[in-house]
């Protein structure tokens, strides 16, 4: 038999954050909630293809002239519609037509001068204003060769945007919110990992053994690094099906901006997950039983969800004080800057500043929590007190 | 050796440890006696360096414990400590690597352990699906895995059936024919006697005796002498020198021996009576001699470890 060695800091911290990963990775919590998140990215996504999809896109049949199919598209294109054109027999043919759903409407031109369109139930503005517009060009052009007028000039309108980028910030935007709903979502569940890990370990005086073997700082950082590595890999695996989601459906119009977005949420989400972790494991650390769990991470749940609807806030008015404000606020910057980012009202050196802000946090938060964290720990009996545990022995 | 030496400690105004002492030499199990609240598991915390004392220490091989070196310990905890929802052989190879053991020789003294302490078909189940005597043997393969040089284990037979008690009873004889020193606490004292090479029993922070059960009842003041005569007349004792009658039923006579007394001329008054069914001196139990110490405060005894 090998003689047991003496394992490093190093080895230490790898084999806790081994044991977390192989354990939450098989924990029906975490998958569940895993495929939850993907389908509803997946969902958002394809709710996106559909309203596309059903707010432009045409099939409109019709009886007669030739002339009319051809008039139809070329009015279609003009409204902005993407117009499917069917010629169809006669009458009757249109009326199964229409009632299969096969086609929106229904142009029933008799060559008189009375041209009637069929629909289902009711018109919307796009197919009235495609099927006048073709019946009343191909009129006038009718009535002009007979006049004998062959050619007209018509002036085109030219366009001049004011604010070119409002539909591509608004694209950004709608990125950023699922993002920071990811972002929300799994800082939330990994911190409740965090916290029942503690707890557990507590409770079931495993920590004892551990701590016979290891220090209180090897194991918390263990357990937020493994926890940490898993959260990671599942909003990167998210991000890679959301982003080659959109790609593929068509859902985005600049994908770089998409990815832009993705990476500043992934990027947040490392530094918002050192800072709640800490803190949901000091808080953690501080009950011995998980039914008083709920009692002591409230709090951090609590400033969690403020961030979380602040930055729904900012996404529809991120140049306002509140975003402004709360994006330099370390533990609300997580949530709020990606958003004011995605929407281009953050200049740089105010993301510098939040990210140095928020680092400094961290720094704070990892110290302080490892302090309570290694004087909580071996107090089993109730409800430990902040105070007693930063005064507490460390051994 | 492995010695506890002078330990104090109060929490609070809370004395709970007042200079407790013993000694374990190597190949010894030794029991640890006392009352609930009497310290057990704060000296054994202490060992394993969870709770710091404010006096005293312990050492091993002559040097103090420190982090290093109580890897080396198996411990069991008093309220068991392991991962319920961990499978028992990840949970004994987990606890195999953390004591610096390689991935694979983790894995092979984990399946070595839990075949030997008859856990083979229960290495994939998790750790909470076990019975409470099964769980035991976990937390003792846990203990053992990393093949330490000393155990402490905190109330290691609480709550198991006679035949758990038995195997596990076993299991640490032989880690004891090893050559390891064994300290367990226990309210089982019979187990303690019949277990332990040498005992200590714990009373209000204080060692109030330690020794071998054979020296504490040596030392026990109050020895007495049997002896059931079925034919004797009422009061054939009284006569012998030096010996007061404690009870007397149907020739079963309890006595109490002056010091110098010849228990021998007992014998042979007794023989004069006729015949003699039962002739011995009544050894007191652990649990009486416990009673005694933990009832009188105040005396201290120690005997020559």
């Amino acid at each position: 038999m090998t003689a047991p060695g003496t394992p490093g800091s190093a080895a230490l911290v790898r084999l806790v954050a081994a044991r977390e990963v192989s354990t939450r990775i098989r924990d029906k919590t975490f998958l569940i909630s895993s495929a939850v998140i993907l389908l509803l990215v997946l969902g958002a996504m394809v709710f996106q293809v559909v309203l596309a999809h059903s707010a432009s896109k045409l099939t409109v049949g019709y009886v007669g002239d030739p002339a009319l199919g051809a008039a139809l598209q070329a009015q279609g294109k003009a409204v902005g519609a993407d117009v499917t054109v069917v010629r169809l027999a006669d009458e009757a043919a249109a009326r199964r037509s229409l009632g299969a759903g096969d086609v929106d409407g229904a142009l029933l031109d008799d060559a008189g001068g009375s041209p009637q369109l069929l629909v289902e139930r009711s018109a919307g503005s796009s197919l009235t204003a495609t099927v006048q517009g073709a019946v009343s060009s191909l009129a006038v052009s009718r009535q002009l060769a007979q006049a004998g007028i062959t050619s007209l000039h018509v002036p085109k309108v030219g366009l001049t945007t004011l604010e070119p980028d409002a539909d591509r910030t608004g694209e950004r935007a709608g990125v950023a919110i699922i993002g920071i709903v990811v972002l929300y979502t799994l800082l939330i569940l990994m911190g409740q990992f965090v916290a029942q890990g503690v707890v557990e370990e507590k409770s079931t005086r495993v920590v004892e053994l551990l701590l016979a073997t290891m220090r209180p700082w090897q194991l918390l950082a263990g357990k937020i690094i493994g926890l940490g590595l898993l959260g990671l890999a599942q909003i990167v695996a998210i991000s890679v099906v959301g982003v080659a989601g959109a790609l593929a459906f068509g859902v985005v119009s600049l994908p770089g901006q998409l990815i832009g977005t993705v990476l500043t949420v992934v990027a947040w989400f490392v530094l918002g997950y050192a800072f709640y972790a800490s803190v949901f494991a000091a808080a953690a650390s501080l009950v011995s039983r998980q039914e008083d769990l709920a009692s002591v991470i409230t709090p951090t749940t609590i400033l969690l969800v403020v961030g979380f609807f602040i930055a729904i806030r900012s996404a529809g008015n991120p140049t306002g004080t509140l975003a402004t404000v709360t994006s330099f606020v370390p533990g609300l910057s997580p949530l709020v800057m990606p958003v004011r980012m995605a929407a281009g009202g953050a200049p740089w050196w105010q993301v510098g500043l939040a990210v140095l802000i928020m680092l400094v946090g961290v720094a704070l938060v990892v110290r302080l929590a490892g302090r309570i964290y290694a004087g909580a720990l071996l107090r089993t009996s109730g409800r430990t007190k902040i105070r007693e545990a930063l005064r507490a022995e460390r051994v | 050796m492995l010695e506890f030496d002078g330990l104090h400690k109060s929490f609070g105004d809370n004395h709970v440890l007042d200079g407790v002492g013993f000694t374990v030499a190597p190949g010894t199990m030794f029991g640890f006696c006392g009352s609930n609240g009497a310290g057990k598991t704060t000296t054994m915390r202490i060992a394993m360096g969870l709770v710091r004392a404010d006096a005293g220490t312990v050492r091993w091989r002559g040097r103090p414990f420190d982090h290093e070196s109580r890897r080396r310990i198996g411990y069991m905890p008093e309220e068991r400590g392991l991962y319920p929802k961990m499978k028992v052989g990840e949970q004994v190879t987990y606890f195999a690597r953390l004591h610096g053991l390689d991935a694979a020789a983790a894995a092979r003294a984990s399946e070595e352990w839990t075949t030997r302490l008859g856990l083979g078909e229960r290495r994939g189940d998790a750790v909470e699906k076990l019975s409470l005597g099964n769980q035991q043997r976990v937390q003792l393969a846990a203990a053992l895995v990393s093949r330490p040089e000393v155990l402490i284990l905190d109330e290691p037979f609480s709550g198991l059936d006679p035949v758990g008690v038995d195997s596990l009873a076993e299991g640490l004889a032989e880690q004891v024919r090893q050559g390891v020193p064994v300290v367990f606490s226990s309210h089982q004292l019979d187990l303690v006697e019949r277990l332990c090479d040498a005992v200590g029993i714990l009373a209000r922070g204080r060692m109030v005796a330690t020794g071998t059960v054979e020296e504490l009842r040596r030392q026990e003041a109050d020895r007495r002498l049997r002896v059931v005569v079925p034919d004797a007349p009422a009061g054939w004792a009284a006569a012998v020198l030096g010996v007061r009658v404690v009870s007397e039923q149907a020739g079963d006579t309890l006595l109490e021996l002056a010091d110098g007394t010849d228990d021998q001329a007992v014998l042979a008054a007794a023989l004069r009576t006729g015949r003699v069914t039962h002739f011995a001196w009544r050894q007191p139990t652990l649990v009486e001699l416990f009673r005694e110490v933990v009832a009188s405060p105040g005396t201290p005894s120690e005997a020559a470890a």
